[in-house]
């Protein structure tokens, strides 16, 4: 099925024609050998490198929601940047800690907006440490960074007081995370696109704001 | 002997005018404070509001949460109320928070690691301290900043300090009363 779709057929005639020449004429130019030997080669590797493409565009499965998340701040039990669980049932989201878990009825959630974000590729202890590195090589690997999907949930408690809470997660699957919040009773002041647009690029390019999400 | 009587006045007169330069500072400094004025017994923070200059919701819910949080560690206020919350309304004595943003410039984190001296992230505030019948108490224009290490959302850590800070210069816990 792919073969036929694939353009192939499109240099056969010149393919042909080269090869009558090459053959019909003993003396024949190193021209048109030359074109024909290139062309035996050429049309293989691009069929190589086409036919994997394709075969996995075909089969490449959608972003699920992410079930591991970072807790950058407001949820009051887990620590700023805490790696937490989540599972997002019918009557709960819940973020499972280390060491707490933070429960939230979806219909307490009035608002969930996606965003983007990059960190350091080296953070932590080892980001840290590379400060010292010599030759400034500490510096060269602060180039290297790694971009982030946000989401801001805003979401009131019993006694009707505002709490924002922002999430991190690999690039692209904030999307995928709203869409369940809001399948399972979250509000959202801006709706969901169908079709999640690629993760952009670092915070401060403008093409980076093409993701993030504001309330008009 | 003279000339080591001489070194010794020359010290002495010098220690003497550091301390005195030392105090006049003092004095200076502590004039230049405003007056602080009781503090309330509750506040209570709104939601930070960008009618004006639009700003990532990340950003708007990261100073409303740190700014909960410094006001809370600077021990002034007994109670500190979110926005929206019901118990304010049997409060008394209670203070409101607003806060405006006027200007956000977003940088880069990548430029400040790397370059040091550009990227610079900053956010601009106005914040009014309301009594709960709509007089002002206090009203500053306020800014956040990172300018040469950290993320971009250090800027709002910096910036509810600064609320936090303002509102320390401002109010004063009033002393418990003296047991009779």
């Amino acid at each position: 099925m792919l073969t036929t779709s694939f353009p192939t057929s499109l240099p056969l005639p010149f393919l042909a024609r080269c090869r009558a020449s090459a053959r019909s004429q003993p003396g024949a130019s190193r021209r048109a050998r030359a074109a024909y030997r290139y062309l035996c080669l050429v049309i293989p590797a691009l069929l190589g490198l086409a036919l994997p493409s394709q075969l996995l565009g075909q089969q490449s499965p959608k972003p699920d929601a992410p079930t591991h998340v970072t807790s950058v701040l407001g949820f009051e039990d887990l620590k700023k940047n805490e790696k937490c669980q989540l599972e997002i049932s019918a009557t709960a989201i819940r973020l499972k800690g280390s060491k707490s878990t933070v429960e939230l009825a979806p219909s307490s959630v009035e608002d969930v907006l996606t965003g983007d974000d990059s960190a350091r590729l080296l953070s932590g202890f080892l980001g840290t440490l590379t400060m010292f590195a010599p030759y400034s090589s500490g510096r060269f690997l602060s180039l290297f960074r790694k971009k982030l999907d946000t989401i801001t949930i805003q979401y009131r408690d019993p006694e009707g007081g505002l709490h924002g809470g922002i999430l991190a997660m690999k690039a692209g699957q904030a999307a995928m995370l709203k869409k369940r919040m809001v399948d399972v009773g979250a509000r959202t002041t801006v709706p969901i696109e169908e079709s999640p647009k690629p993760a952009s690029s670092l915070p401060g390019d403008p093409n980076s704001r093409k993701n993030s999400e504001r309330k008009s | 002997m003279i000339r080591n009587n001489f070194m010794r006045l020359a010290l002495s007169l010098f220690v003497a005018a550091i301390f005195a330069s030392a105090a006049v500072h003092g004095q200076t400094t502590s004039s230049a404070k405003p007056v602080r004025q009781p503090a309330p017994h509750a506040i209570q923070i709104l939601k930070i509001e960008s009618t004006e200059i639009k700003l990532p919701p990340a950003f708007q819910m990261a100073i409303y949460e740190d700014a909960l949080g410094e006001v809370k560690k600077t021990g002034i206020f007994d109670e500190i109320y979110r926005d929206g919350d019901r118990r304010v309304a049997n409060a008394s004595d209670c203070v409101i928070l607003h806060t405006d943003v006027r200007g956000f410039k977003q940088g880069s984190a990548r430029e400040r690691q790397v370059i040091t001296v550009a990227g610079k992230t900053s956010i601009k505030v106005h914040m009014q301290v309301l009594n709960q019948d709509g007089k002002v108490l206090l009203e500053k224009d306020i800014e956040g900043k990172v300018r040469f290490f950290g993320e971009n959302m250090r800027a709002t850590y910096d910036l509810a300090k600064s609320i936090a800070r303002t509102l320390k210069d401002n109010f004063q816990k009033p002393a418990p009363a003296a047991k009779s």
